[in-house]
């Protein structure tokens, strides 16, 4: 398999829609065009394509709920707040292949009956808004995208609304909130998106990888596509590496690839040959795991099985040098800044465990904080609206679980040994 | 049906509520602090949770709706486990100063904790510090105790409409603030300190000046300010009154209350009230006892009633005082003294357009359910702000609003810019123009219904097109067709009319234009009423041509009916007008005066001539509860009890005949009791045990109010025509007046302001009003400003024909360029002190729009 | 008051929502830019356009931390220390940039030339640490290339 997402990204002006053009960009969309949308709603089931923005949720089940949905009229909405730390992967499709996206969004939104569509993207990507803007003109003006897509009396308008630093807005209805002018506070579900979403009407919210996968599952078929990667969980899938291995990046490989190789074939293993600490395979508030728990295969249905999480894929890696009550630490402190401040466990809880492993980080742990820790984590976890919340609990949780010894040393040396 | 069980109990529901609401119902408790039943759900605070089976999360019930055959649990070991959790979150940060938080004793949180036991001190760092804020006059502000539940600001936001505070920041970092970040420039309504669950915003009133727990006595009565009659609760201690709060479920305000009705309470304590009678000696006014102050009035009236005869005696009674004051006072003058020459400020607006609009489509025209507003698919406002009027009707505007329903309105309606209305705004003295383009736009698109002929023979031959309207009145064409055909569109419109209109010149040709509209779109029309019990005045016979039960003087049936009740007769003869009143004292035909809770010599227009006129009457009783300039007049001045020092009822612009009560003790009598005082020594029987006596008797005669007692009206109020007899159909010819027309341009006006924080001078003798609105201010448009090189604050001099004022200007950008605004609110800063007037021959209403003013920059 | 230029801006942007409310943060962000940092004129100059009120306005603004509530530098230093860049090193920069510029997280210089503010993930923890000076992105950053970056910006 050639690549699909990251395909002529090398190319310095693969932005350009010539160029896109030129790779074979925009051939799908009329092809899907020639479709009814129930059949390209059906293609997307057989491919078994299944959201990439973290929770792995089946596409073609939302957009059937959507489309079904009486109002209008429906809205298409992208999610590119990619800010689970340690996620890079949108951001190569968006700022070098942005017409994969926009053709992958006409496509969708013509299989939902969707003609608008808002491509949410994080404040911190402003040259990302550059290019998606000049993109979504030259889609305008080659009829990609418009009034009248490929003269075909079809209707499909994109736009792109710049978040303002807010990891929240990453979670669907903080989004949606966030884009209606409000603060990005997750709202109460049921009603479901799809059928109250922004601006009170049936919505689907998307991540930037899965809507580019949508040229390709045109291109080659449903029952094709869902032949790649493993069963459950076909198709390419962005993996982002960081930490401290030889070739950091964003690869886009097979969904399942074992986490092993990921770091030590494709990566080129740990840098300078330094022994592997710990692993967190998923993004920062996905569980971590320590380096004999690696070899498992990377996709949603698998991960959880291996006590984590595949979230958007970005895997951290970490060699010996790292105080993992540090990482922890500094997670939950990006976690407390984040929460949105809507429940009280996560409001409260975050800041308590934040300040709890400040103090064990700093040396200044107290017998008891590490069971302090957990019960704090306990009384979150559940009990808040959305997953920011459990996501912390768990973090904690996860942590303690396989690194306990080095929490427990913390607070008996009264001091951190990597400092 | 829908049935659910909880805690093993079912539960059967109509429809489908959420899971709290179904509990509730049935008498189950659940701990719940960010839900609120007046606000949109918000299933924050986490406290709700409870187990549903088939669901493997625990749920918020306040969220959650119920479903058929579902099962849940809200008190089980794990949930009491998951609320004691919860509570410690909320504890970590929130400061242990119960005995010195006023909320004590009456906070949520601290119920709750009770309840679910304390937290174990496991949080070992530094609290979240914020200092107590008094930036705010009436409001105290600590954000150390905020719980998050954002109550207050759903409460702002999404009930009051008035936006003016938020949660600022984010997560653990967040906390409510006004705009300012210190002081609230909002509406004051405080209905944010009525939501709050725990001591975070409270009201600066009652600081540390009792515990919730101190105070026995709760007494349920009447706002004593606006029309509205909203239900209050005052609450006291050691007869004073610590604080007035609103009753949700009440059936006018439920829940919500406006700034004069909440802080407004304390002109009822204010060391300036009138303690003793006093009598005129040598032109100044003495102490004296109730018996020389009682016999001194009886005296005198009689010598001066056999000297001149009763028509030269007159009454002005009180919009203010209950119905039974009234009714007392309007008998004495009828029977007693032998004169219809009795009437109140409702002549200044009120009691000639209801008048003029119940001669054409029937008693009780204007007597519409407040809450149904709300429901109107639009609103057409025009003749004053409601929202500062009368606040609470004007919530019922917003949340029209917020359903989808249209705003209309006619010139700038501050209280309403937020709400998206389509406005026209004609220019100055071309109101009677657009009304007529609207008239004809309507009859073009609706035609006419053909059921009340009269009305349509003075409509047939209107006819005013889009583009005179937009050449005459400077509105733009597109934006009149726009307004009409939003109004056109309406099916169930409501017309909400203040007093501006009878106030301005054609008053009376306007209100047939309006009455016009009415009847074109079939709406219900609201009036809006400045005083608690306007409506009351009116039906208790406060008019010199009615009797009470609003029943014309002029029927002879009617005065049968009443001669025979009071076993004395009535003078046929219509009494004199308040303005009449003025005018007879002036030519020193009026001999006597007697005045109940009024100010004419404030509240009048022209005040400086109603002065002047009234030093020409040989006698003048006053009884108020301050000494006013009226007072100062006066040769016996009674201190009367206020509102909250007695009983009996007041009857609000719905008609909702309400029960006030008596919160406070304090010597010395109602208006009432002083009048059948002074009665007696004349040797005329007005005697009665008490209000509620009073009451009987005119619900024996009045038609209105036929069998309605004391205890049905106690249980929310009850709506006349009760099981009284509506009067319909004695319709009179329509007869109106054009007015003058007036060639503004180049000119500045004096126009009357009518603010939300004020009230006649009441409000002015309570210090918080006064703290959020403490000086009386000359409001014009930037233009007008800039011309004299004058900026907010600047000092001006204000000056018409009858004299000046110097006062502070503010600059107010939505204003036009022809207006001076001023309030008649702040002693010797009254508008009416500069406003000389005309009276509109049809509604007899004083025209005040054309007092053409100048304004000077005065350098410090 | 916003200039014309950016009124205009502002009513092509509203185009795009079905209301008005729907181009608020895109408003904050025009404000801001016309203002310097979102000031009580700001507000009240995105609460006129877009009829949103001014107090709402700033509760939403201050949810959103890439809107400025005071005044600041002409350069802002964005400096990542979210957990990839952590552990190669961002708080050396973060001290390098203290000690050698005077910058504080959340500070400014005297002569107003940079602010710095500490940012969570910036989406390039593949070439960390990393950083963005106004909206150009730095990354593989080390004490001498951060030197070379500043003298970029005046
Ligand atoms: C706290 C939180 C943060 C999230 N952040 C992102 C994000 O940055 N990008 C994203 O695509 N999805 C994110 N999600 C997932 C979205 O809620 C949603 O599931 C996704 O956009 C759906 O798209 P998909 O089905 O294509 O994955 C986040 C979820 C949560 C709870
Ligand atoms: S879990 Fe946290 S981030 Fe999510 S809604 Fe609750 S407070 Fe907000
Ligand atoms: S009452 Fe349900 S979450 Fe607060």
């Amino acid at each position: 398999m050639g690549k699909v997402l990251l395909k002529n990204i090398e190319n310095p002006d693969s932005a350009d829609i010539n160029e896109y053009k030129k790779a074979g960009g925009y051939s799908n969309l009329p092809k899907a065009l020639e479709k009814q949308p129930k059949e390209i709603i059906e293609e997307v089931k057989k491919a078994g394509l299944r959201g990439r923005g973290g929770a792995g949720f089946p596409v073609a089940m939302k957009w059937t709920f959507a489309s079904a949905d009486p109002k209008f009229p429906k809205y298409l909405l992208c999610n590119a707040d990619e800010g689970e730390p340690g996620t890079f992967k949108d951001r190569p499709i968006l700022e070098k292949n942005p017409h994969l996206l926009i053709e992958g969004m006409a496509i969708s939104g013509y299989a939902l009956g969707a003609e608008y569509g808002y491509i949410y993207l994080r404040g911190e990507y402003p040259e990302a808004k550059n290019i998606l803007n000049r993109a979504i003109k030259q889609a305008n003006d080659n009829g990609f995208l418009g009034d009248n897509i490929l003269g075909k009396g079809i209707k499909f308008h994109l736009a792109v609304h710049q978040g303002a630093g807010a990891y929240i807005c990453g979670e669907e209805t903080a989004l949606i909130e966030s884009l209606e002018g409000d603060k990005g506070q997750p709202r109460i579900k049921p009603p479901f998106p799809v059928n109250v979403g922004v601006f009170a009407k049936p919505t689907v919210v998307n991540n930037v990888e899965t809507l580019s996968n949508l040229p390709y599952i045109i291109e080659i078929g449903g029952d094709a596509y869902s032949k790649i990667g493993t069963p459950d969980c076909p198709g390419p899938k962005l993996y982002c590496v960081s930490g401290h291995v030889e070739k950091p990046g964003v690869y886009e490989l097979p969904m399942g690839t074992i986490l092993r190789d990921i770091i030590y074939t494709h990566c080129g293993g740990i840098k300078g040959g330094r022994k592997l600490k710990a692993v967190i395979p998923g993004g920062a508030t996905t569980p971590i795991l320590p380096p004999d728990k690696i070899d498992c295969p990377m996709d949603f249905v698998n991960m959880p099985k291996h006590g984590s999480m595949l979230g958007s894929g970005a895997v951290i890696v970490m060699d010996e040098s790292v105080c993992l009550v540090k990482v922890c630490y500094r997670i939950l402190k990006f976690l407390e800044h984040e929460s949105c401040g809507k429940c009280t466990p996560c409001r409260e809880g975050t800041g308590w465990l934040r300040s709890i492993l400040g103090r064990v980080e700093g040396g200044e742990g107290m017998e008891g904080d590490i069971d302090l820790m957990l019960s704090v984590s306990g009384n979150m976890m559940g009990k808040t609206f959305c997953p920011l919340g459990d996501g912390a609990a768990s973090v904690v949780q996860n942590f303690i679980k396989h690194f306990r010894p080095e929490f427990e040393e913390h607070i008996k040396n009264a001091k951190c040994r990597f400092k | 049906m829908i049935k659910v069980t909880i805690n093993g109990k079912e539960i059967e529901l109509e429809k489908p509520v959420t899971v709290l609401e179904a509990a509730r119902s049935a008498g189950i408790k659940i701990p719940t602090l960010c839900y609120h039943e007046q606000l949109e759900k918000y299933g924050g605070c986490r406290l709700c949770l409870v187990e549903v089976e088939k669901i493997p999360r625990l749920q918020t019930a306040c969220t959650l709706m119920v479903t058929d055959g579902m099962v849940v649990r809200t008190e089980t070991p794990q949930i009491a486990d998951v609320r004691r959790g919860i509570l410690e979150f909320l504890l970590i940060n929130h400061p242990l100063d119960c005995p010195y938080c006023d909320k004590a004793g009456e906070c949520e949180l601290q119920d709750l904790v009770e309840k679910y036991g304390p937290a174990k001190g496991r949080y070992k760092e530094k609290k979240r510090k914020a200092p107590e804020s008094l930036e705010d006059p009436v409001f105290v502000r600590n954000m150390e105790r905020c719980v998050m539940c954002t109550r207050c600001v759903r409460m702002c936001d999404g009930v009051q409409g008035a936006s003016a505070i938020a949660i600022i920041n984010r997560g653990g970092h967040s906390h409510m603030e006004p705009f300012s970040g210190g002081k609230y420039d909002c509406e004051y309504c405080g209905n944010c300190v009525s939501v709050c669950p725990v001591g975070a915003i409270m009201s600066r009133l009652h600081r540390h000046s009792y515990r919730p727990w101190q105070v026995k006595e709760k007494t349920e009565t009447i706002c004593p300010y606006c029309g509205v009659g909203c239900t209050v609760i005052a609450q006291v201690r050691d007869d004073s009154i610590k604080r007035v709060i609103p009753k949700i479920g009440s059936s006018v305000n439920n829940g919500m209350l406006c700034s004069r009705g909440r802080f407004g309470y304390e002109f009822v304590g204010s060391s300036e009230r009138l303690t003793s009678p006093m009598i005129k000696k040598n032109g100044v006014l003495e102490q004296a006892t109730w018996e020389e102050a009682i016999s001194l009035t009886a005296k005198r009236l009689g010598e001066i009633k056999n000297k001149y005869g009763g028509p030269s005696i007159a009454g002005i009674a009180s919009p203010r005082c209950t119905n039974e004051d009234n009714y007392v006072f309007q008998k004495f003058m009828r029977v007693a003294l032998g004169t219809n020459n009795i009437d109140s400020t409702a002549r200044t607006g009120y009691a000639g357009t209801q008048k003029f609009i119940e001669n054409i489509f029937g008693q009780g025209a204007t007597a519409n359910i407040i809450s149904g507003l709300s429901n109107s698919d639009s609103v057409l406002v025009i003749g004053g702000d409601p929202t500062a009027i009368n606040p609470i009707l004007g919530l019922q505007i917003r949340a029209c609003s917020r359903k989808g329903g249209n705003i209309l309105a006619i010139g700038h309606i501050k209280g309403l810019e937020k709400f998206n209305p389509v406005t026209v705004s004609p220019r100055f003295y071309t109101e009677t123009l657009l009304l007529e383009g609207i008239v004809s736009a309507l009859k073009n698109k609706k035609g006419l219904p053909g059921s009340i002929p009269a009305l349509e023979a003075k409509i047939k031959d209107i006819s005013t097109s889009a583009k005179e309207v937009e050449n005459g009145c400077g509105i733009a064409e597109k934006d009149f067709i726009r307004f009409t055909d939003t109004l056109s569109e309406s099916l169930t419109p409501s017309i909400v009319l203040g007093k501006d209109i009878a106030q301005s010149s054609g008053g009376s040709y306007k209100l047939m234009l309006i009455s016009a509209i009415n009847y074109l779109m079939n709406a219900r029309i609201y009036l809006l009423s400045e005083r608690a019990n306007e409506q009351g005045v009116l039906d208790m016979g406060c008019a010199p041509d009615l009797l009470p039960g609003y029943r014309p003087l002029s029927f002879a049936e009617f005065r049968k009916r009443y001669e025979n009740a009071w076993k004395s007769p009535i003078s046929e003869k219509p009494g004199l007008s308040i303005f009449e009143m003025v005018d007879s004292a002036k030519s020193n035909a009026l001999k006597a005066l007697y005045i109940m809770g009024e100010n004419p010599v404030f509240n009048l227009p022209n005040s400086k001539a109603v002065k002047a006129a009234l030093k020409n009457v040989e006698f003048i009783v006053v009884q108020d509860i301050f000494l006013t300039e009226t007072g100062k007049l006066a040769d016996v001045v009674f201190p009367a009890l206020s509102w909250a020092e007695k009983e009996g009822t007041f009857t609000n612009m719905e008609r909702r005949i309400q029960r006030l009560r008596k919160a406070v003790n304090r010597e010395g009598m109602e208006d009432w009791r002083i009048i059948s005082e002074v009665a007696k020594n004349m040797g005329v029987k007005l005697d009665y045990s008490g209000a509620e006596e009073i009451f009987q008797e005119i619900s024996r005669i009045s038609p209105l109010h036929r069998d309605l007692t004391y205890e049905e009206i106690g249980k929310g109020g009850a709506i006349y025509p009760y099981k009284g007899e509506p009067l319909r159909g004695v319709m009179e010819d329509i007869q109106m007046h054009k007015g003058s027309s007036v060639n503004p341009d180049g000119k500045l006006y004096l126009r009357l302001e009518r603010p939300l924080f004020h009230s006649g001078t009441l409000s002015t003798k309570a210090p918080a009003l006064v703290k959020i609105y403490p000086e009386a201010v000359a409001r014009v448009s930037p233009a007008v400003g800039e011309a004299l090189s004058l900026k907010s604050g600047d000092m001006a001099r204000v000056s018409t024909r009858t004299g000046s004022l110097e006062l502070p200007v503010n600059i107010d950008n939505k204003l036009d360029n022809l207006s001076v605004m001023l309030t008649n609110n702040f002693e010797d800063k009254g508008a009416f002190s500069l406003m000389e007037y005309t009276i509109d021959p049809v509604t007899k209403a004083p025209v005040i729009d054309a007092n053409e003013v100048k304004l000077e920059k005065v350098l410090a | 008051m916003l200039n014309e230029a950016a009124v205009k801006e502002l009513n092509e942007i509203r185009q795009k929502y079905p209301n008005a409310r729907a181009a608020l943060l895109p408003a904050l962000y025009i404000a801001q830019r016309e203002f310097g940092h979102l000031s009580p004129e700001a507000y009240e100059a995105v609460s006129e356009i877009l009829g949103v009120p001014k107090a709402i306005a700033r509760g939403v603004a201050t949810f959103y931390v890439m809107y400025k509530h005071k005044p600041m530098g002409r350069n802002i230093v964005q400096l990542c220390t979210n957990v990839s860049c952590m552990i190669l090193g961002a708080e050396k920069l973060v001290d390098f940039l203290k000690n050698k510029h005077g910058l504080e997280p959340g500070g400014t210089t005297s002569d107003g030339r940079f602010s710095m503010v500490i940012m969570e993930c910036i989406g390039a923890c593949g070439t960390a640490p990393a950083m963005l000076v106004n909206d150009d992105f730095y990354e593989n950053l080390t004490e001498k290339y951060i030197e070379e970056i500043l003298g970029k910006y005046k």
